[in-house]
């Protein structure tokens, strides 16, 4: 334990030293199809570290402090925990009312690839309880922390909750099986939250918080880099379908419809097949629709920690933009976590959004959207060209047990799987406990998606790669269809490390865009 | 009257009103105070959650009554969880005879069971004890304080057991009379100027009961809590209809 008198400067200096990032070697999993739990290896994964921010100017706007540890991190480390327990009732409650059963012991996919028992969701949860339980409950002031298995704060403390706060993924799969649905996710984003004000903070993620509100998206790209990355877009499709009237409308007041989608989605392989897709679906569909300069990000970064106000800054140009451009719908594009924020949380943020069209969930999914139309006969499409494909989908955690979809719980599993189905003539599901509520996330969603999680990405993808080669064995499927950002990003990388062609992912627009017979429109 | 039976029935009295002041005022506290005033600021419901709140009053019901989200992961903890908590619930139930008279039916009909369901009881503790030791992630994660209230329960449910059996069965008569007596506020009141209701002399009696006395002073602070926390669990009881109803942040009311 260090010296609780140690000079501050040395504080940071020791934080440092434990939390330090280093390339580290990663190996993949063998592919059986079997997802096996492991016996625990504690430590296992303690030398992941991310990287941390250090540009002052970001930090600065962010409203953290610049220069690492603070002097003073014992007490604000405090008084930030202590506004966050009485914030949120989530983290208030979760820290209460845990057993420690066990049940989501084995439900993490960072815990199966890794083994780290500090990965075994309650363990995660207890890195706070811990805190929690010395510093803000009766007995731990009266008795200390021996009385109550507490921990006073440390410097070692700081460092384990640095490493395994960023080794969860917010993915909210143990809250599935828990029997209180105490959700992790919430507790880590708090941690983060904590971390940030004590001066630990993570760079991949609040780099982007930051970009989406200072420039309005999170590759950092001014207006003209959009108008010029979706013009490019828009003559590439031109070109491929031989149709000049097709467009992706950039800016236009009194468009009917609003298209958000993550920005990745304007360069990014796979993603900008998708962003065909949904062109030519609103081009068939015959339904006027803009992108936005001003909104050219629908991700919103701010979920990942508990900073309120950032996610509601970021949320903010979407409703901004669709007030300014007058338009009677917003509708999102692929992303998992972008989709709740703009669903379950847009409302509450900025709603009530009745100056939009009431005829129409608000905001809508575009999966809502092409369900809809493809339901009404209202596109063309021919299913042959995408004969090549036995297709399944990944759940993305963020939609699967989040919003309802439709209006109907299980709306979000049927929905996207109607859009597939609708376009792609073989369909297969992965296992049963891999989807839907039980879905794995892809193992680098909601900040860790940075190259230097890349030992807890190729880890943490094992279960969604293990299920992924059972139907590919079992049942011949060559396509897992996407509907986040995040996730195209980390499984097209994460395919050709477990050595299976990258072309296997890709959006389920993709697959749309590929069926569409443009031209035979027939009206709605 | 002897020192010694003086001194018993003083702290075994007061024992019993301390717990159930503490538990009472520590349970309200906690749930009223803490998980209910505590702002949830955003809509977090988890999937499978209903669009209505009748449905999300099932699923809940579902989640009490039949552990059904625990179901869908591990089935040995399911399974003695569930027993454990129904026997116990059943047990709890059956000690209204002590307090209601005439003891009304639906109290009475477990009679004949009653011990087989102790011992069921006992059993699912004793699983739920062992796995914590054995399987090797539950260890892991195991506090002393798990420990220690599986110990304490099982502490309650012996004793309550071994009275079922002579020697050391007490006087009924004796047992009524004194926790009817212990209910007329007159005698806590009788308990500050040093006149203590007379407790009846079963030595495991007077153990089962000081057990269940710091069992409720240990509730509030504890884990156990659980029980009351869940009804107020975001991911569990909200509607899953933020696009439909606008949820209100409560740091926005002001
Ligand atoms: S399942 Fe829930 S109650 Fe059980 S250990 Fe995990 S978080 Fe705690
Ligand atoms: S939220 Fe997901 S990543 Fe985090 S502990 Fe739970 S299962 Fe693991
Ligand atoms: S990237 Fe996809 S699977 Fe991964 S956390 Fe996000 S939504 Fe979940």
């Amino acid at each position: 334990m260090t010296d609780e008198k140690a000079p501050a400067t040395d504080a940071n200096a020791i934080v440092q030293e434990l939390i330090k990032y280093e390339k580290l070697p990663y190996e993949h999993v063998e592919l059986t199809g079997e997802i096996k739990v492991p016996k625990i290896k504690p430590d296992a994964m303690i030398k992941v570290h991310a990287q941390q921010l250090t540009s002052k100017d970001t930090l600065e706007r962010l409203g953290y402090p610049t220069k690492g540890l603070i002097p003073n991190w014992k007490e604000v480390f405090l008084k930030t925990m202590d506004k966050m327990l009485k914030k949120y009732k989530s983290v208030r409650l979760f820290m209460d009312i845990c057993v420690r059963c066990g049940a989501c012991t084995d439900k993490c996919h960072y815990f199966i690839g890794t083994g780290d028992p500090r990965n075994m969701p309650v363990a995660r949860a207890e890195l706070m309880r811990k805190v929690y339980r010395r510093y803000f409950t009766w007995p731990g002031k009266l008795f200390g922390s021996k009385m109550v298995d507490g921990w006073d704060l440390s410097i070692d403390v700081l460092a384990l909750w640095y490493t395994y706060f960023y080794q969860c993924s917010e993915c909210r799969r143990c809250a599935v099986f828990c029997p209180y649905g105490i959700d992790t996710a919430e507790i880590t984003m708090a941690a983060r939250e904590i971390l940030n004000s004590v001066g630990l903070v993570q760079k991949y993620q609040h780099e982007i918080i930051d970009k989406a509100q200072v420039i309005g998206n999170n590759l950092g790209m001014q207006q003209n880099a959009v108008v010029n990355a979706l013009e490019f877009v828009r003559d590439e499709l031109r070109e491929e379908t031989g149709i000049e009237e097709i467009d992706i409308p950039i800016d236009i007041e009194g468009a009917d419809v609003l298209f958000v989608t993550p920005s990745a989605d304007f360069f990014a392989s796979p993603h900008i097949e998708s962003l065909y897709g949904y062109a030519k679906v609103f081009h068939q569909a015959g339904i006027s629709w803009t992108m936005s300069t001003h909104a050219s990000e629908g991700g919103n970064f701010g979920m990942f920690v508990h900073s309120y106000d950032h996610m509601k800054r970021i949320n903010k140009r979407i409703w901004d933009a669709a007030r300014a451009l007058k338009v009677k719908r917003v509708i999102g594009g692929e992303c998992g976590h972008m989709w709740r924020v703009l669903s379950s949380f847009s409302n509450t943020l900025w709603g009530p959004f009745d100056y939009l069209d009431s005829k129409y969930p608000r905001p809508q999914h575009i999966c809502e959207f092409t369900l809809d139309l493809l339901n009404r006969g209202a596109l063309k499409i021919d299913k042959t060209a995408n004969a090549e494909f036995t297709a399944t989908i990944h759940d993305s955690c963020q939609i699967a047990r989040g919003m309802e979809m439709g209006g109907q719980k299980y709306g979000q599993f049927e929905i996207p799987r109607g859009v597939i189905k609708g376009v792609c003539e073989k369909f297969v599901d992965m296992p049963e406990n891999t989807i839907k509520e039980r879905t794995f996330c892809c193992g680098a969603g909601q900040g860790l998606l940075g190259d230097d999680m890349l030992p807890t990405r190729v880890k943490g993808a094992m279960p969604r790669m293990q299920a992924y080669s059972y139907v590919k064995k079992q049942n011949g499927v060559n396509f897992m269809a996407l509907i986040c950002a995040i996730c195209k990003a980390q499984l097209s990388k994460m395919f050709p490390t477990y050595d299976i062609e990258m072309e296997e992912v890709g959006g389920i627009h993709q697959l749309v865009g590929r069926a569409i017979v443009l031209g035979a429109k027939e009206g709605i | 009257m002897g020192g010694i039976h003086f001194i018993i029935n003083m702290a075994i009295g007061s024992l019993i009103y301390l717990g159930l002041t503490i538990f009472l005022a520590g349970f309200i506290h906690k749930v009223y105070n803490v998980y209910y005033k505590t702002p949830q600021p955003l809509k977090i419901p988890q999937t499978p959650q209903s669009t209505s709140l009748g449905g999300v009053i099932l699923r809940m019901a579902g989640d009490v009554l039949f552990f059904r989200s625990l179901s869908k992961g591990t089935t040995l903890l399911f399974y003695t969880g569930w027993i454990f908590h129904v026997t116990f619930f059943l047990l709890l139930q059956r000690h209204l005879r002590y307090f209601i008279t005439p003891v009304p039916s639906c109290v009475t009909f477990l009679n004949q069971a009653a011990l087989f369901i102790g011992i069921v009881l006992l059993i699912a503790l004793i699983i739920l004890l062992v796995r914590r030791f054995i399987d090797e992630r539950t260890r892991y994660i195991t506090n002393l304080s798990d420990v220690f209230v599986l110990f304490l329960i099982m502490g309650i449910v012996v004793t309550g057991i071994m009275m079922r059996f002579e020697p050391f069965r007490p006087d009924i008569v004796d047992v009524k009379g004194f926790l009817s007596e212990l209910m007329v506020p007159a005698t806590a009141f009788g308990y500050m100027t040093l006149h203590p209701a007379t407790a009846p002399s079963s030595l495991i009696f007077i153990f089962h009961l000081g057990l269940v006395a710091f069992l409720l002073m240990y509730f509030p602070f504890s884990k156990l809590m659980h029980s009351g926390g869940y009804f107020f669990s975001p991911t569990r009881n909200m509607i899953n209809n933020p696009r439909d109803v606008r949820y209100v942040n409560p740091w926005d009311k002001g």
